[in-house]
């Protein structure tokens, strides 16, 4: 196997993965998008709101901002030991959002959550939550903790995690009679136009779309693309609750408990049939 | 993250820049990124509005 890193920024990372199976590329993303826990705002408790959005829209909006998370610090709610419904100081956080408009209507934004823990705090300062007239009034406890994707798509620690197949163009010189057609039509731009004949200039940017094989009028075609199915460009963007890489290592460990789990069950059901005969 | 783009793009298209070439500059570039801003109604500047209106007739009143 084989990884290669083609861009990294401080959300997000586009690699190369070689020598690996479509199936466990999409193993993976499917823990990231599902199963990688990040820190949410849960249960809400309203004191006071007399802004115009509902108490539940009002805590829609504070669930779907997304938080720092810190994986090490916080335990699942359903594998802490303390049982209880709104958690403990190890498996929740508390919020408070204390904000009234006095002379002129404000806006309450996400830097306007008060956290208990500096290292779980709204990624970004400047989200929208509600807008409130002069004299109205939010006052509200917010219950912040981790969860999964696979419960609600605000404990999703990517706003982006897609694989494609690395792209090979090949064009048969023999039949190609430089007509141009593929060039025009193909969108990112992958093929170029030249006095000997049409050559492959950006083929990594391919997306496999078949739009210059179906532009083709020789037929068969003179252009053919097709994916390595051994080789995958991962692009993976987080909402920031999380660094790329810990969200990639933690989905890896995930894979393997639930791997581990797997042949558990299977040596399980080996001894049970043993006995049975 | 599109949340805290809201307000830049809707005060610079409302000062007459290109939508486009806003939701570019802000680097939104996937086009379900770009709808959700592009088709985007904020709503609760039309309700807001009744409640001003209503603490200022109060005002009046007193
Ligand atoms: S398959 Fe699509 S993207 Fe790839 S070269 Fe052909 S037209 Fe361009
Ligand atoms: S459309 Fe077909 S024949 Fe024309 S340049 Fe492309 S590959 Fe060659
Ligand atoms: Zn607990």
């Amino acid at each position: 196997m084989d990884l290669r890193i083609l861009e990294k920024n401080e959300n997000s990372m586009r690699f190369v993965v070689t020598g690996i199976s479509t199936p466990l590329a999409n193993t993976l993303r499917r823990i990231i998008l599902a199963e990688v826990p990040c820190m949410a705002i849960d249960d809400v408790i309203m004191i006071e709101n007399s802004s115009v959005l509902h108490d539940e829209i009002l805590a829609l909006r504070l669930g779907l901002i997304p938080l720092k998370t810190d994986l090490d610090g916080y335990n699942l709610p359903e594998e802490c030991t303390c049982n209880s419904e709104l958690g403990c100081n190890l498996c929740r956080v508390v919020l408070t959002l204390d904000v009234e408009a006095v002379d002129e209507t404000r806006t309450v934004y996400s830097e306007d959550l008060v956290s208990e823990d500096p290292n779980i705090v709204p990624v970004s300062s400047k989200i929208p939550i509600v807008k409130l007239a002069p004299g109205q009034k939010v006052r509200l406890e917010a219950y912040a903790k981790l969860g999964r994707g696979v419960a609600h798509a605000k404990w999703q620690p990517v706003s982006a995690c897609a694989y494609r197949y690395v792209p090979t163009v090949e064009i048969d010189k023999d039949v190609c009679d430089n007509c141009g057609d593929c060039v025009d039509v193909c969108p990112v731009g992958v093929l170029e136009k030249t006095e000997d004949g049409v050559k492959v200039v950006n083929e990594f940017e391919c997306t496999l779309c078949e739009d210059c094989v179906d532009a083709c009028k020789k037929n068969p075609a003179a252009i053919k693309v097709s994916g390595n199915r051994e080789a995958f460009v991962f692009y993976i963007e987080s909402t920031g609750a999380l660094p790329v890489e810990r969200i990639i290592t933690e989905a890896l460990e995930i894979y393997k408990s639930k791997f581990k789990e797997f042949a558990n069950q299977i040596a399980v059901i080996r001894n049970g049939s043993e006995k049975t005969d | 993250m599109i949340g805290d783009k809201w307000e830049e793009f809707a005060k610079r298209v409302k000062a007459g820049e290109d939508a486009g070439k806003v939701l570019d500059d802000l680097g939104v570039k996937r086009y379900c990124c770009r709808r959700m801003l592009l088709s985007h109604v904020e709503i609760i500047d039309e309700i807001v509005r009744f409640y001003e209106k209503g603490t200022m007739e109060k005002e009046d009143v007193m």
